[in-house]
């Protein structure tokens, strides 16, 4: 339940397709150091941010063309 | 209540260190050789657009209060100090070599987009072992060919590399730079003159940021 509530939300930010933000989340969320604690979203969650992340920088990437 | 970890720092630091993203005292932690900033929290905060971009001015300010700072990922909460110490002491010299390298620095960004440049011939790939291949797949893993004009060009302005390669087109690659704080005119400025001479790529340089990606694990 928490996991499927984490995707959404992911979602729901990664949605805003602002390049600015993404690159925000890939350096805030995906980088920097990486301690054992209780982090927001577990690994798997992260790595399916990274995915959707690369994926909308490469379509902010053709909108920016167009 | 719990620790929200924000970044390593290394001394001096002139505080005030001001205040964390649910409006907490940042508070340093110290540990043999390195200081932690963190604040307290009750609950561990959501992940919002306007959460990440809180975390982000949290540590863009602590590099105006210390040379050296090194981001922790968003969303990193610990029980205690005694957690902390307990997660972090076995990785304290490895966290005091990359305080020391971004000492003084900050990163820069570049995002390659476009058309991967030809591979080597797959047929020496077959024919070699698979320790070698491994090797060849791990050095190709971390150069950009389709950019080494513009790496060339900023040689002089970049004080240490990390790439990663996306593989999902058009995004080839980022690469991370670190360079002198100030210097990140002069940068974009080079990349602004060096792209036109680029056949193929598109590179989107975004920047300065705290050095997210020269954490020792923030690149696989």
């Amino acid at each position: 339940m928490k996991k499927k509530q984490s995707v959404a939300k992911a979602r729901q930010i990664l949605g805003e397709a602002d390049a600015s933000l993404l690159d925000l989340v890939d350096h805030v969320l995906n980088k920097g150091v990486f301690i054992e604690g209780e982090v927001l979203l577990g690994l798997a969650d992260v790595d399916l941010v990274y995915l959707r992340l690369s994926a909308l920088l490469c379509a902010a990437d053709r909108m920016a063309r167009a | 209540m719990s620790l929200y970890v924000y970044a390593l720092v290394g001394r001096p630091v002139h505080p005030p260190l001001g205040r964390g993203l649910a409006g907490e005292v940042l508070r340093l932690v110290e540990m043999p050789g390195l200081l932690v900033v963190t604040g307290r929290i009750e609950r561990v905060p959501r992940l919002t657009p306007a959460a990440l971009r809180r975390h982000d001015a949290t540590v863009r300010r602590l590099a105006t209060r210390a040379q050296s700072v090194l981001p922790v990922r968003f969303g990193t909460v610990v029980a205690d100090t005694v957690a902390l110490t307990r997660a972090l002491r076995p990785r304290i010299a490895g966290l005091r070599e990359a305080l020391k390298l971004v000492s003084g620095h900050e990163q820069m960004t570049l995002r390659i987009y476009g058309d991967a440049a030809p591979r080597s011939d797959d047929r020496d790939e077959i024919a070699r072992g698979s320790g070698q291949r491994y090797l060849a797949r791990q050095l190709r893993a971390r150069s950009v060919p389709e950019v080494d004009p513009l790496r060339r060009a900023l040689q002089g302005l970049v004080s240490a590399e990390r790439v990663e390669r996306h593989e999902r087109p058009p995004l080839l690659a980022s690469v991370y730079h670190l360079v002198r704080r100030g210097d990140s005119e002069r940068y974009l400025a080079t990349v602004a003159a060096t792209c036109s001479r680029l056949a193929g790529v598109r590179v989107s340089p975004s920047g300065p940021w705290p050095a997210y990606a020269f954490a020792p694990d923030a690149v696989a």
